[in-house]
């Protein structure tokens, strides 16, 4: 039997999607734990790459910051800080928020430090006060790197909050865990595909949103990350 | 009026990009600074507007520091052109025309309105408003810089290179645009350019800079080309000066004679009774062409002009409004060697000699030299004199 | 922490360092090795670009993990499996970078290339290659980086290296293996992270000093 017949299998049965513990439910707690560490990890660094990337002061920090936290086994985290703090939503928020800082904080300095530096004179130039030239100018601009770094972010996330379950918590990767607990392939596979699905599914969100929400005037830049 | 008091500029590493400069810079005038790269033409403009500050001295605008002012207030009330437009790429043209004046709290749809008025007057189709800068081209775009720096109307336009990433065409067409748009708004002008021709073109009056933050000289561009203050600045200027500043002398003043013109009609004996070397068959006040009296010795004396083979005229001058340049020109290609004086429908006035041409040019020096002298002696009595005294010629 | 179960299981220590290099290194080198010709293709014919950017940009999406769990059937719980998942991974981020990196390089130098009369294969690898190497190396580090972090997922599916640590000072409740483990995942990320600047320096002499 492949991977799919597994998945297929599993995910057809209707006794997975009612009742505690169900497919819904599980995806919502795993975009549950994603998406409040997407939204502070947001608030952390679009604040802090936007000032840097305004100013110019601090790009190297940058830089390197974002690398060396790409290091950081996320896994170890989350165990370090289940075994220090019993059952507080700190264990699994911090692991998660550190993972998603770096391509968030990364991918706005470069949209900010890379809008044209013409369009910065004229902007400054043109009687705009350090506020007006950032919300007004810069941050519109850079607006597709931003929404580049959110996606990346959000799909490292959405990804590893699978582990959460490890310790014991909700989540997709509840059926995963206890199908290798119980040696029961099925759960595992199942578990799997509706990750993959969910990632797609962020893709075409982040898809979806560029499309209304990046100004028609902006070419589209490509990042590779 | 701008005037600068002492300013330097010195960097960390200690470059001086502007050394202790003293310029005034008159209301409603163009004034532009000009020089080679890196002379602090660009540092002195972004001064006025503080995006950069001085290291010594101080700014005066229509006699206020303008330091006294927050910087942001500041700029709005002055209008900026860069050379790479800086135009907003995410907002449509007429939104970013309506920057400044939404800046300062106008309702959306009257800026609007002032932004498609201000397309036209550069010289723009009012469909152009909801593009995007992208589908511009480089000679619209820099248009629509120029509209921007004019929506709120301010009494200070600052453009730094503004027509230099254009081609020539293009370029001379905005000069033009220029040109009329200050006939019209009278605004204070200070333009940076590094070409002397520009400046010439476009300026009443021309700073002249050394390299290292100096001013060379200061003055008309009748001036600068008629009597630079020192080698630098003839050699910058250019060494056809003494033909380029007579651009800048109205031919009004040429003496013009009649003597070689005649109708088509005319008869040979008749040209060959004026004794003038050429004759210019004119018909219908149109001229046709020059013949030489050599040509006419063959024929006989009752044979209408009309008749014989003439020479090209080469082009004729504007008698109202042109120069003792187009003049000159006129007679330098002319067969006859004399320049063809015409009236606004193009019918002939006259014609002028080189001994003609050299007599209103000297006249016009004389008359130049002694308001410069004047305007010297004026100078020294306010002691704002930018300029240096000039060698002759 | 108890300082003293290092020294005393420093063989081990040592071994399973050994294995989450190999598990995180190897990939990343894997998907140097695929990106490189497709991408110089890609770079090339911009109708092979697309849709191979397309199927990478999925790929990238589908989480790693998700993968080390996918492959059970096919790959068993063994090293094929993470590298390969790993593999994937890399390959979705150094891939792009192939095509930045050679897209970068200005048109005006492919041109005086030619002129000169650098055949295409010459100028790929003696003009091209070079002045995209700063942006390739930029992917690999990521991949190398973020691959190494990964392997500490391994255990999860049976596969041994530091994960091991992981997992076991978790169920023992002894955080000193966790911090062996966090330390030095991190460090061999770093260590190969600067090696890699290294190596780009040396490639690059006529690159000023980041």
């Amino acid at each position: 039997m492949s991977f799919f017949n597994y998945a297929w299998d599993w995910v057809t049965q209707s006794a997975n999607w009612h009742g505690a513990g169900s497919i819904p439910q599980q995806v919502l707690a795993q975009l549950g734990y994603a998406g409040a560490a997407l939204l502070i990890a947001a608030l952390i660094a679009i604040p802090a790459g936007v000032a840097i990337g305004h100013t110019g002061r601090g790009a190297v920090v940058v830089i390197n910051i974002g690398n060396a936290m790409r290091a950081i086994p996320t896994l170890a985290l989350l165990i370090l800080l289940a075994l220090y703090i019993t059952f507080s939503f700190l264990t699994w928020l911090v692991p998660l928020v550190v993972l998603a800082i770096p391509p968030i904080l990364v991918n706005t300095y470069e949209g900010v430090a890379g809008v044209d530096p013409g369009v910065r004179d004229a902007a400054k130039g043109t009687g705009m006060t350090a506020w007006q030239q950032v919300t007004r100018v810069e941050v519109p601009i850079a607006l597709p790197l931003i929404l580049v770094g959110l996606r990346t972010g959000a799909i490292f996330v959405v990804a590893t909050a699978t582990l959460v379950a490890y310790l014991g918590l909700g989540g997709v990767g509840r059926f995963i865990f206890d199908g290798l607990d119980s040696y029961n392939y099925s759960p595992v596979a199942g578990g799997a595909l509706v990750l993959m699905v969910l990632a797609v599914l962020v893709l075409v969100f982040f898809a979806v949103l560029a499309r209304l929400v990046v100004p028609a005037g902006l070419r589209k830049q490509r990042r590779s990350e | 009026m701008i005037t600068f008091e002492r300013v330097t500029k010195r960097y960390q590493d200690g470059t001086v990009a502007v050394d202790a400069l003293d310029l005034e810079i008159p209301a409603g005038k163009t004034v532009v600074l000009v020089g080679p790269s890196g002379c602090g033409k660009t540092t002195s403009l972004r001064m006025i507007n503080r995006l950069v500050e001085p290291t010594e001295g101080r700014i005066l605008l229509d006699g206020q520091d303008v330091r006294a002012e927050d910087p942001a207030r500041l700029r709005r009330g002055i209008g900026y052109v860069i050379q790479q437009t800086g135009l907003f790429p995410h907002r449509t043209v007429q939104d970013n025309i309506a920057t400044v004046p939404l800046l300062n709290g106008w309702r959306r749809p009257k800026a609007r309105a002032r932004a498609r008025e201000l397309l036209e007057l550069v010289g723009l189709d009012k469909a152009l408003a909801r593009r995007y800068p992208y589908q511009l081209s480089g000679g619209q775009q820099q248009r629509v810089g120029v509209a921007r720096a004019l929506a709120a109307d301010p009494p200070v336009l600052l453009m730094d290179e503004p027509f230099s990433a254009v081609d020539p065409l293009v370029r001379a067409s905005l000069q033009d645009q220029l040109i009329t748009l200050q006939t019209q708004l009278h605004k204070t002008v200070v333009l940076v350019t590094h070409d002397i021709e520009e400046a010439i073109k476009v300026g009443d009056l021309i700073a002249l800079y050394r390299p290292q933050g100096r001013l060379a000289q200061f003055g008309t561009p009748e001036r600068l080309l008629g009597a630079p203050a020192d080698d630098y600045v003839a050699g910058f200027v250019g060494f056809d000066r003494g033909i380029r500043r007579l651009t800048f002398f109205p031919a009004a003043g040429l003496e013009l004679s009649a003597g070689p013109v005649l109708g088509a009609d005319a008869t040979v004996a008749k040209a060959q009774a004026t004794g003038e070397p050429w004759i210019l068959i004119v018909d219908d006040g149109q001229p046709r062409g020059w013949v030489p009296q050599a040509r006419l010795a063959s024929l006989s004396g009752d044979t209408p002009l009309d008749q014989l083979l003439a020479d090209g005229i080469g082009h004729t001058f504007p008698v109202r409004g042109g120069s003792l340049r187009a003049a000159l020109d006129a007679a330098v290609i002319s067969p006859a060697g004399q320049a063809i004086g015409v009236d606004e429908d193009g019918r002939v006035v006259g014609v002028a000699t080189f001994d003609q041409l050299r007599a209103a040019i000297q006249a016009a020096d004389r008359a130049a030299d002694q308001a410069d002298e004047a305007a010297a002696a004026a100078d020294l009595a306010t002691h704002r004199s930018a300029d240096e005294p000039g060698a002759r010629r | 922490m108890n300082w003293s179960w290092i020294p005393a299981h420093g063989s081990e220590i040592w071994a399973y360092a050994k294995d989450s290099a190999l598990l995180g290194i190897t990939p990343a080198l894997l998907g140097l090795v695929i990106s490189l010709p497709l991408g110089i293709v890609a770079a090339r014919w911009r109708w092979f670009n697309a849709p191979v950017l397309g199927v990478v940009s999925v790929l990238y999406a589908i989480p790693s993990i998700a993968l080390f769990f996918a492959l059970i059937p096919a790959l068993g719980l063994t090293d094929t499996n993470v590298i390969v998942a790993l593999t994937l991974f890399s390959l979705c981020v150094i891939f792009p970078n192939v095509v930045a990196g050679l897209h970068a390089v200005p048109d005006s130098v492919r041109q005086s290339a030619t002129a000169m009369g650098y055949g295409a294969l010459r100028r790929l690898a003696m003009v091209e290659l070079p002045l995209a190497v700063p942006v390739i190396i930029g992917g690999l580090r990521v991949a190398v980086v973020s691959s190494i972090s990964l392997t500490s997922v391994s255990q999860l599916i049976g596969v041994y290296s530091l994960s091991y640590y992981l997992i076991d000072g978790y169920q023992r409740q002894f955080p000193t293996e966790i911090y062996v483990a966090l330390v030095l995942i991190i460090v061999l990320a770093v260590a190969c992270d600067l090696v890699l600047v290294g190596v780009r320096r040396v490639l690059t002499p006529w690159m000023a000093r980041s």
